[in-house]
């Protein structure tokens, strides 16, 4: 994994955590997170969103980045203050263009199973940026 | 590995066939393909019709609709369909966000979704 930790400014230090492909591991991550909103009393609309996106971003860092090989890790860095969420999700994987994946809504995706992680992530979070190689991918949600 | 039997309770309801979630959220793979593998189960009989409870489902990804949409090619294949009731209004938001709402018909209680299949047969 050749992604960098996120530099620390006014947000504080980022709490970074590494495990092995597997779906089972996600809970831990989302735990602390959860822990940590409701220590701060953001409402349950936030707790549903940053739960919702954290995973989604893992979940696609799992299937999509390292294809569920539990010999590759994902590693996800996280901060949150009173006024705002960070997260960041890197896997192993080659990457991908996130302006090609296809519209899940449009009439001819509808019934296709794939495609909708991304479209949840960007509505339920105020931004959602991938790196260049789109193997790493930056959320934030503001309160 | 998850058992369907724990993801999933599948009765008959007059010949509807009734699937109720036993988890509030099915996360690990073994539970989703354990999710998977009991609404499958029910697509087995062709032209089933199948109703589809997500009382006390307080969350749900991607991966979970995924599987639901498969489950509904399915049956569509076989003259069937699935129904959704019961479900919580910020997982509906996820519905509605993704659309999924034009794909599926959704009532706001079970046996709502199970009498419609019964008002479609009288009509």
């Amino acid at each position: 994994m050749t992604s960098n930790p996120p530099k620390t400014d006014d947000m504080g230090a980022w709490t970074e955590r590494v495990f092995p492909t597997s779906l089972a591991e996600i809970r831990g991550t989302e735990r602390d997170v959860l822990t940590r909103l409701r220590e701060l009393a953001y409402d349950e609309d936030h707790l549903f969103a940053v739960r919702l996106s954290l995973e989604e971003a893992l979940v696609n860092a799992m299937r999509h980045g390292n294809h569920f090989d539990p010999n590759r890790s994902v590693r996800v860095w996280y901060r949150i203050s009173p006024d705002r969420v960070e997260i960041r999700v890197a896997d192993e994987g080659t990457g991908f263009d996130p302006g090609g994946v296809p519209d899940p809504t449009a009439d001819e995706n509808l019934d296709k199973p794939c495609g909708r992680g991304i479209m949840l992530m960007r509505c339920y979070m105020d931004k959602v940026e991938f790196s260049p190689r789109g193997n790493e991918v930056f959320m934030v949600k503001h309160r | 590995m998850a058992e369907a039997a724990d993801i999933v309770h599948i009765s008959d309801r007059d010949g509807v066939t009734l699937v109720r979630l036993r988890s509030g959220a099915v996360r690990t793979e073994a539970e989703v393909e354990a999710l998977g593998r009991g609404l499958l189960s029910v697509v087995e009989v062709p032209g089933q019709r199948v109703v589809l409870s997500f009382l006390g489902v307080k969350h749900l990804t991607s991966l979970v609709l995924g599987q639901l949409i498969q489950v509904n090619k399915r049956l569509a294949d076989s003259g069937g369909e699935i129904r959704l009731a019961d479900i919580d209004p910020q997982v509906y938001e996820i519905f509605t966000i993704t659309q999924l709402d034009r794909l599926f018909k959704i009532y706001e209680r079970e046996d709502e979704a199970l009498a419609s299949f019964a008002e479609d047969a009288e009509a």
